[in-house]
């Protein structure tokens, strides 16, 4: 008896390891790919922060240089302060129209769903050069139809030059950003209210229940996951709100519109100053995952 | 576990782009002196042809003219190729909006290309100054490199060594919508005949004329990036009486002068003339090229031919204004530079086809003509004789001034001075003012230049 019971443990056990073996095979393409374009670049980002790195010669050691550079930076600073109003607004903006849109076009009959979701997330799937020049030409000084329906509307007598006054140059991004966000989202949306429980809303309303108290008691907390879902994505999309900024402002006027993800480009690849580059890369992916986590604990509380 | 992917997501994200520049462990030992390596010399074509054994090379270009199109650009390899059938070159169409980006990458992941054409500004400032290109002094001693213009030649060279083969050269001008200027009665101001300004105030007469004459967009000072500032620093320099951009060893910058402060504070106040933080020179030519503006700052033969389908109306190329004797103008070179790939048997191919492109005169002259450009020896001959337009441009290439873009700190210089014309675009116009931003912007240029 007790030695059948050691064969039948010896076959479960080289089953075990036949089995863990097969995955790990399995796992292996995706685990190298991972080590090789997210592990050991990751790991070399921080390695190289503190270091003098540049083209043409072999990198110092300057230890936190870099770190103390950075919050001596003034244009540092102007750009996490950008990036920073870039997020509080697009973030919350993002989430709240696309929750009102999905909401409103999820009643309608499937194909005018459908179109609406297509509407929506063209802005997704076309070229981000493309939407970008697009709206460089409508925010045009010259000819931008901007300018010209504010003129013959009588809504301002001089032209706006929009992208190069300081007053709007930001505003102008944070408004491209939302066109170009808000399609991914309300597809999300429409999908999480089709999943929502029909008999609990039906059980609510028979209660007496208002349409609006069915939305935030019955229908919000079954969305909260993806509700989570699209905080998280828009919030670290919006920090690293680049292609915009190199194509419309590059960063500019006077620093207006920089952010920090501009300036880790503008300093890697422009001024060839990769271990300062690498340093506030380093600060942002902190800053990334302190917030991501409050968002995470914030929903599960909810 | 949610947590920890969505962070870890996160942090991929971000720290992904970032890594993108991290160093190569394979960059060359630290260098005192620029580019210590010796290519090795080009032989003659009868041996190399003989002997060598297949070698494929890479060149990568600029749209400098034809340069950027693959017919013309074939043509030369299909030709180079049937001389010397060992050797296959690839090449790589680069644009001036990520043509940097791409070429710096490959720079940084060991993927050079072997030759490169582009100019002195990249070439000798950026990657000879790293050590980064081949010696190239002995294709001096060419049939192609006996004749090269010294001045050229200098700008082309640290410290005695050449390291990049100067191919062609046109001087930066600037430009005027000559049906604008007519009907507002401004070229009493200039003589079209010479291309020159009679006076610096009358230059900023016909400014005020062009707006007086109802065309109120007539020129704009583009800041919006760096693309194309040689134009808006000549647009500074020529007026303000030729001054200097750098000292003359090129260690140095010079611009925070009172001569530049006063001349953009009469730009600040000159109707008709706008900041524009939110153009570059791109957008500027576009604009001139549709009639908007009735000026433009950055032009050149090159762009000339790039646009001339596109205008309707007629231009006229200018020297930027001077009361000096004659304008200091922007002399604007192409050349071919090798990038020391540690591989002799590539270098040596790569120096063969400059060899083969310079030292013929009629694949030299093809080679001039498609960057629509001048050549950079003499060559005996008017490339453009009978051609009126091309003979306009021609008349400015006497007027080079000093060749100051291969100062060292050359990228910070260019970011410090087109934030500082937005700075100014901010101040009160005053001289005091537009000098404490330009003195800002120097100070910082020449801690990169001494940094390097």
């Amino acid at each position: 008896m007790s030695n059948k019971r050691v064969v039948l443990n010896t076959k479960n056990h080289k089953l075990m390891i036949h089995e863990t073996a097969t995955s790990y095979l399995f796992m292996l393409p995706f685990m190298i790919f991972f080590v090789g374009f997210v592990l050991y670049p990751m790991f070399m980002c921080v390695y190289t922060s503190f270091f003098d790195a540049t083209m043409g010669r072999e990198d110092i050691f300057v230890g936190f240089a870099n770190y103390v550079q950075l919050s001596k930076d003034p244009v540092f600073w102007k750009g996490l302060w950008n990036t920073l109003i870039i997020v509080l607004v697009s973030v919350p903006v993002t989430c709240a129209f696309s929750l009102w849109v999905a909401s409103a076009i999820s009643k309608m009959p499937v194909a005018a769903t459908s179109a609406f979701r297509c509407i929506f997330y063209l802005p997704v799937v076309t070229g981000s050069v493309a939407v970008t020049v697009v709206w460089k030409w409508m925010f045009n000084n010259y000819y931008g139809i901007f300018n010209y329906l504010g003129n013959n509307l009588g809504l301002f007598d001089e032209r706006i030059n929009w992208l190069g006054d300081e007053r709007f140059a930001l505003g102008c991004i944070i408004m491209i950003l939302l066109t170009t966000s808000v399609g991914q989202p309300i597809v999300l949306y429409v999908s999480a209210l089709d999943n929502v429980d029909k008999s609990l809303v039906e059980a609510a309303e028979v209660d007496g229940a208002t349409q609006m108290q069915a939305f935030w008691k019955i229908k919000w907390p079954q969305m909260m996951p993806t509700t989570l879902y699209i905080l998280v994505i828009t919030t670290i999309n919006s920090f690293q709100c680049f292609a915009l900024i190199q194509l419309l402002t590059s960063g500019g006027p006077n620093n207006s519109t920089m952010t920090i993800m501009y300036y880790i480009y503008y300093n890697a690849f422009k001024l060839y100053k990769y271990g300062y580059g690498n340093a506030m890369g380093v600060i942002l992916a902190i800053i990334i995952a302190i917030l991501s986590a409050v968002q995470f604990k914030l929903g599960q509380e909810k | 576990m949610k947590k920890i992917i969505a962070l870890a997501l996160a942090l991929v994200m971000v720290l992904g782009l970032a890594a993108c520049s991290v160093e190569k462990t394979e960059a060359p030992a630290p260098t005192a002196a620029p580019a210590a390596t010796e290519a090795p010399k080009a032989e003659a074509p009868a041996a190399t042809e003989a002997a060598a054994a297949p070698v494929e090379i890479s060149l990568w270009t600029f749209p400098v003219g034809k340069w950027g199109e693959e017919a013309t650009v074939n043509g030369w390899i299909e030709a180079f190729q049937a001389e010397y059938p060992h050797i296959t070159v690839k090449v790589e169409y680069l644009d001036y909006q990520a043509g940097d980006d791409k070429l710096n990458t490959a720079i940084e992941g060991g993927q050079a290309p072997d030759l490169i054409f582009e100019g002195p500004e990249r070439l000798i400032a950026q990657y000879a100054a790293r050590g980064l290109l081949l010696d190239l002094t002995d294709l001096k001693e060419t049939a192609g490199g006996k004749g090269l213009y010294p001045s050229i030649v200098n700008t082309c060279s640290i410290d005695g060594k050449m390291y990049a083969f100067p191919i062609s050269q046109m001087a930066h001008c600037m430009v005027i919508n000559r049906d604008i200027f007519e009907k507002a009665d401004a070229l009493k101001y200039l003589n079209e005949e010479t291309g020159t300004w009679n006076s610096v105030d009358d230059y900023f007469n016909a400014i005020q004329a062009v707006y007086d004459s109802g065309h109120k967009d007539v020129m704009t000072i583009y800041c919006g990036g760096q693309g194309g500032d040689q134009g808006t620093r000549h647009m500074i320099s020529c007026p303000a009486g030729n001054t200097p951009w750098s000292n003359p060893e090129h260690t140095q910058y010079t611009f925070a002068t009172q001569a530049n402060a006063d001349i953009l504070a009469r730009f600040y106040a000159q109707d008709g003339v706008s900041f524009d933080p939110a153009i570059v020179a791109g957008d500027e030519i576009n604009l001139f090229v549709q009639g908007v503006l009735a000026m433009g700052n950055c032009w050149n033969a090159t762009l000339y031919n790039n646009n001339k389908d596109a205008i309707n109306f007629n231009v006229l190329p200018m020297a930027f204004p001077t009361d000096e004797a004659a304008p200091a103008l922007a002399g604007g070179f192409y050349c071919l530079g090798v990038f020391d790939n540690k591989d002799a048997a590539r270098a040596e191919a790569a120096k063969t086809f400059i060899e083969w492109m310079t030292s013929d005169d009629a694949i030299y002259t093809e080679a001039v003509l498609a960057a629509g450009q001048w050549p950079t020896r003499d060559l005996g001959v008017d490339l453009y004789a009978g051609d009126e337009v091309m003979s306009q441009y021609g008349k400015f290439a006497p007027w080079f001034g000093d060749y100051y873009q291969i100062t060292k700190g050359w990228a910070e210089f260019r970011t410090e001075m087109w934030n500082a014309l937005q700075r100014i675009a901010k101040t009160d116009g005053s001289s005091a003012a537009i000098l404490a931003e330009l003195e800002a912007a120097q100070t910082a240029a020449n801690a990169a230049a001494s940094a390097q």
